[in-house]
């Protein structure tokens, strides 16, 4: 599915994969997170690295409160009760501890889910259309969320979307994936956070990107 | 308090039938013993003591055996519920033997290891077995990959991740084959001690009516009802106890 595909993440910075269904974003990523082999080619980590995942559904342990699910991750003797409180506080669940996942909302089951990527304190987080299923405003919400964390914590995060509008909103770097797996890449680390998708930079730029993927389709006709 | 009433109003009414049909005579004391007859015969039996001591011979047995079923059937169960390929190997096996009810083996038994305990205690055991070896079955094998993936995502170790999440994702499934499991041995007990045994629920049973005391036959077919039925409602209440008081779907 993914032939002749190079490309590298950096490290502390968001890259967004961006495709079409089908094209193989979310294989790459579960790739990456070791879940999948793959036959012939290299994944290149650094020594040690420290991986959390958010998945396309908030995966909760239904048994669990949100809080033992938010620390399900992290070994007892390393819990910090401080930090925890901390990402409560930063994904609007406060007062939420004790809920049971079926007693929250689908976006808020979301947030849990982030949280718990975010308790276990990884390096690289890789995030496969976690707001896929959030309505317009939990997710732009999430979206300045996920920005916030960046800028403050400075993880390296490789985020999967169908989105190009949300490529653009939080991307650091965007990897145009197209059916065969050949990629381009765009970077947008010059533009500073929030950004204004109506700018004209910002359209001149959805633009390439759209252009990107509709060539590489009439390429496969 | 209005729904203990709305219980309480058909068992009135069954009691005061049971009374009329008594006190009219249709049927003799000995085929029909009077709700009055049948509670002397429990005092009596109840102030002797062998009431009492008939009881706990019986759910000795059955602790017993259900203990060993639940060791077995969770064993085999987690070979099974973990390695489902291994089916294959015994699927037909285990259909066969619980199509079999096990009292039709007790002739065997009784040939291989005498009318003691051992006959009785297996007995239980082939009954309550086989619930709880399918729902543990089920349990353990039908945890969503996803959800062991977010084990794998965190770098759980396989031990981790059975503990933390096919365990717990599985015990509703356990509960319940544990409370089927206690309700067939229970039943198993007193056919088994029916058939042969010197003491016990069923052997009080099968004494009373040899001496045609069908009053101690009628107080002996309550208090295996009674003690039955408390036992479920027992498993029932840990059950809900364990499944958070009944939270919506927070066990799917």
């Amino acid at each position: 599915m993914l032939r002749n595909l190079t490309a590298e993440f950096p490290e502390q910075s968001i890259t967004v994969i961006l495709g079409r269904s089908g094209c193989g974003k979310t294989t790459l990523l579960r790739i990456l997170a070791g879940f999948e082999p793959h036959n012939g080619g290299e994944v290149l980590t650094p020594a040690k690295e420290k991986i959390g995942m958010v998945f396309q559904e908030p995966r909760l342990m239904p048994w669990l409160t949100v809080w033992k699910n938010i620390t399900f991750g992290v070994p007892k003797d390393r819990l910090d009760p401080a930090a925890v409180d901390r990402l409560l506080k930063m994904t609007g669940l406060t007062g939420f501890e004790k809920a049971y996942p079926s007693q929250l909302s689908g976006g808020m089951q979301q947030r849990a889910a982030l949280a718990r990527a975010l308790a276990y304190d990884p390096e690289l987080i890789l995030m496969d259309e976690p707001f896929a299923a959030l309505d317009h405003f939990t997710r732009e919400a999430m979206q300045n969320e996920l920005i916030q964390i960046f800028s403050q914590q400075k993880k390296s995060i490789i985020f999967v979307t169908h989105s190009v509008d949300e490529a653009l909103l939080i991307g650091q770097k965007i990897l145009v994936l197209n059916p065969g797996g050949a990629a381009q890449e765009f970077f947008l680390s010059p533009y500073t956070y929030p950004r204004d998708l109506l700018s004209d930079e910002m359209i001149e730029r959805k633009k390439e990107i759209l252009g990107a993927i509709q060539s590489k389709k009439e390429h496969m006709q | 308090m209005k729904r203990t009433l709305k219980a309480l109003l058909p068992l009135a009414v069954l009691l005061a039938l049971w009374q009329a049909a008594a006190s009219a005579n249709l049927w003799s004391e000995y085929v029909l013993p009077s709700p009055g007859r049948v509670l002397r015969a429990f005092t009596a039996m109840a102030q002797s003591g062998i009431l009492f001591e008939n009881i706990w011979v019986s759910f000795c047995r059955v602790l017993t055996g259900f203990s060993i079923a639940f060791a077995l059937a969770f064993l085999l169960g987690l070979l099974a519920g973990l390695r489902p390929n291994s089916s294959v190997y015994y699927n037909h096996i285990v259909e066969f033997l619980r199509n079999v009810p096990p009292l039709s083996l007790i002739a065997l038994l009784i040939l291989w290891f005498g009318i003691g305990e051992t006959s009785k205690i297996i007995i239980i055991v082939l009954a309550s077995f086989f619930p709880m070896f399918l729902n543990i079955k089920k349990g353990l094998c039908s945890c969503d990959p996803k959800l062991v993936e977010v084990g794998r995502s965190l770098n759980f170790t396989q031990g981790q991740i059975f503990r933390r999440i096919l365990l717990p994702n599985a015990l509703p499934d356990i509960l319940v084959g544990m409370r089927v499991g206690m309700g067939y041995s229970w039943r198993a007990i007193i056919g088994a001690e029916m058939i042969a045994a010197a003491s016990g629920l069923g052997y009080m049973i099968l004494d009373a009516q040899q001496m045609s005391r069908s009053d101690k036959v009628i107080v002996g077919i309550f208090v295996i009802g009674i003690v039955g039925y408390l036992c479920d409602r027992l498993f029932s209440l840990a059950i809900k106890k364990a499944l958070h008081g009944g939270v919506d779907n927070s066990w799917s």
